[in-house]
């Protein structure tokens, strides 16, 4: 029964559209990797084997580019960005769940409402708001617009529903502040929400790459992701570098991954238990 | 003396009232347990009692002194949840001291009072695990831990044997019982249950619809209920209901029951009137061979439980009544039986529900 013509059919249409999928996902990395140990004429050829061009595309990387400063550039607004984002919008998703008022509903859709909002339309207007604030070349540009989260506050809503309140009733009798009951009850309970959330969060600000774009015009404040750019954008790009830089790039959010990602799941699947 | 005090005391969500006025005196080292179908109001007023809800209208007082406005913390109770609430993130020491490290009480004195509670609820060693390690009668007992470490002037408890199963909620019952010995405490406890308030309660508040329907010692309530409602609510399994007319005849006023053979139950004039329809309510427990009154009756089913034997017996018209009796093994479904009864342990009430003397 298992070896019947048409099971064999499905099996092979199965493993060969996710080994398909597969391919297609891992191939720029596999691409990526090559890339950076071959020289840019290589590249350009379509080599897709090991190079010997590593070490020369690692030091003219390092030469071409203030490698510590970018880096520090782009950790920096991702570390504010994370931490401000996850704050204020678990705030604002808890609240919304928890806090009855009239206009809670009305409020919230026209929250939603704005996801459906290209950024594109929204760059110039927030380009014209970070000038009036005398903000253009500084990080808190970029920090600030992404500080309230439709998709984040939406997200710690829905896990907001399976937090018990019996919970917060026993933490009012037992002489609990609303701030504490956050701090000391939710925050901790909804922990794998929170990571998950991270990862989402983490992940956009470190690639973030138009606004920054926009922004951050000099090449003190530029982020990683805008000097990759930069680099493939000109005259004659060194595609081998331009490919050093994309893995560097990549590292931190391949390591928060990849030590988060039972937490991902988790919170992924619903946080409380 | 009276320790809690409602008066008047009522609580609405929008223009919608749950709770239509209460009055109620608790006294200290009383076990006061609130029993009612559920969506009664129960938890409303409890919740009211610990500060969780704000009351609407009315007073609530404990010791005498106005506790509307004051935070649950200081109110002097401890509330034990039905889904227990115990925080997960922390340890069972860690969660029957939260309270009072929040009350900045040192920390000697903490683990003094949560190594009591633990022998108390034998709980020792399970004091550093996580609520997740623990069975479901495990953490009802920390539950409860983090409710005596405080020393309240009341525990405030919302129907918390319902999540456990038949076995263990007897065990717990028990052993709450005998912590309200331990303690002395007085005890506010909820449940739909009426074996459950039976057994536990020194006073038991029957409620409906957000009404208090009658108040008193489980066995006044059983001997002695107000209404129909609470004739019906009180006692497993369920008081008969018949239906009965006032006559007037030699002898004085009887509740008669027309359909059935011969049944005249005694009641004073003063509270009926000749003429107008009854519901005539007799408990299982109370057909004996000896009664003075009899209903004529074919057997529908039989429950034997050993002991006793409990017999689905239907008449004529229809109507079930079911009959306990000691001696029923020797019963087959479809006997025709007689069952007599004294007409004395009978009650009657009026249409409204009212029970007439
Ligand atoms: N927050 C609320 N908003 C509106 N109605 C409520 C709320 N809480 C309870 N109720 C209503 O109050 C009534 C009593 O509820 P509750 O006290 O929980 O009943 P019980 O505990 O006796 O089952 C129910 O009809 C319920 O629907
Ligand atoms: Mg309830």
């Amino acid at each position: 029964m298992r070896n019947n013509p048409a099971n064999i059919a499905s099996a092979v249409l199965t493993y060969g559209f996710v080994g398909l999928m597969a391919f297609l996902s891992i191939f720029p990395f596999i691409w990526m990797a090559f890339g950076a140990t071959n020289s840019s004429i290589d590249i350009i050829k379509g080599r897709l084997l090991p190079g010997e061009a590593l070490a020369t595309n690692i030091a003219n990387f390092f030469t071409l580019v203030n490698v510590p400063l970018v880096f520090w550039n782009s950790a920096k607004v991702t570390i504010f960005a994370t931490v401000l984002t996850l704050a204020v919008s678990s705030l604002a998703g808890y609240g919304f769940e928890i806090f009855r008022s009239r206009h809670r509903e009305r409020l919230y859709r026209a929250m939603l409402l704005t996801l459906m909002i290209p950024f594109a339309a929204l760059m110039i207007p927030l380009f014209i708001m970070m000038g009036k604030m005398d903000l253009i070349n500084t990080h808190i540009a970029v920090v600030l617009p992404t500080i309230g989260s439709a998709f984040i506050v939406f997200y710690f809503r829905q896990c907001t529903k399976a937090f018990p309140s019996e919970l917060r009733d026993a933490a009012k009798v037992d002489g609990l502040k609303e701030w504490q009951i956050f701090l000391y009850i939710y925050v901790p309970v909804m922990r794998s929400t929170y990571a998950a959330a991270f990862i989402i969060v983490f992940m956009t600000a470190w690639n973030n790459y138009l606004w920054p774009l926009i922004v951050l015009q000099s090449n003190e404040t530029k982020t990683i992701t805008l000097v990759i750019s930069s680099l493939a954008s000109a005259y004659y790009p060194d595609y081998g570098v331009v490919m050093v830089g994309t893995i560097l790039a990549t590292l931190p959010t391949l390591t928060v991954f990849f030590f988060m990602q039972r937490q991902f799941v988790q919170g992924m699947l619903g946080s409380v238990k | 003396m009276s320790e809690l005090q409602l008066n008047g005391v009522r609580k609405s969500y929008g223009g919608f009232e749950v709770i239509k006025g209460v009055d109620l005196d608790i006294k200290s080292g009383e076990f006061v347990v609130f029993v009612g179908p559920s969506g009664c109001g129960k938890s409303t007023l409890l919740r009211m009692i610990a500060g969780l809800e704000e009351i609407t209208f009315g007073d609530l007082t404990i010791d005498d002194v106005l506790m509307n406005d004051v935070d649950p913390s200081k109110r002097g109770i401890a509330m034990v949840f039905q889904s227990y609430a115990l925080y997960p993130h922390m340890t069972v020491r860690e969660n029957m001291g939260f309270a009072l490290r929040f009350a900045g009480v040192p920390k000697a004195e903490i683990q003094k009072r949560v190594m009591e509670a633990a022998n108390i609820l034998e709980l020792g060693p399970l004091l550093d695990r996580k609520p997740k390690q623990l069975s479901g009668g495990q953490r009802q007992r920390v539950a409860i831990g983090r409710a005596i470490v405080r020393h309240p002037k009341i525990f405030l408890f919302d129907e918390p044997l319902s999540n456990l199963d038949a076995e263990l909620r007897v065990h717990m019952r028990i052993e709450i019982a005998r912590l309200h010995k331990q303690l002395a405490a007085t005890i506010v406890y909820v449940t739909h249950d009426q074996v459950e308030a039976m057994t536990l309660a020194d006073k038991i508040v029957v409620m409906r619809g957000g009404v208090v329907e009658q108040v008193g010692s489980p066995l006044d309530l059983y001997d002695d209920p107000a209404n129909l409602f609470v004739a019906g609510f009180i006692g497993s399994p369920k008081m008969n209901f018949l239906k009965g007319m006032i006559e007037t005849g030699e002898g004085g006023t009887f509740a008669r029951l027309p359909d059935y053979a011969d049944a005249r139950i005694p009641i004073s004039l003063r509270e009926a009137t000749p003429g107008t329809p009854v519901t005539v309510g007799i408990r299982p427990e109370h057909f004996k061979e000896h009664g003075t009154a009899s209903l004529d009756l074919t057997i529908d089913m039989l429950e034997h439980l050993g002991g006793e034997t409990f017999a689905y017996a239907r008449h004529g018209n229809g109507e079930l009544v079911i009959i306990e009796t000691k001696n029923g093994r020797g019963l087959k479904s479809s006997d025709h039986i007689t069952a007599r009864f004294d007409p004395g342990c009978a009650l009657v009430f009026d249409e409204s529900g009212k029970r007439l003397r």
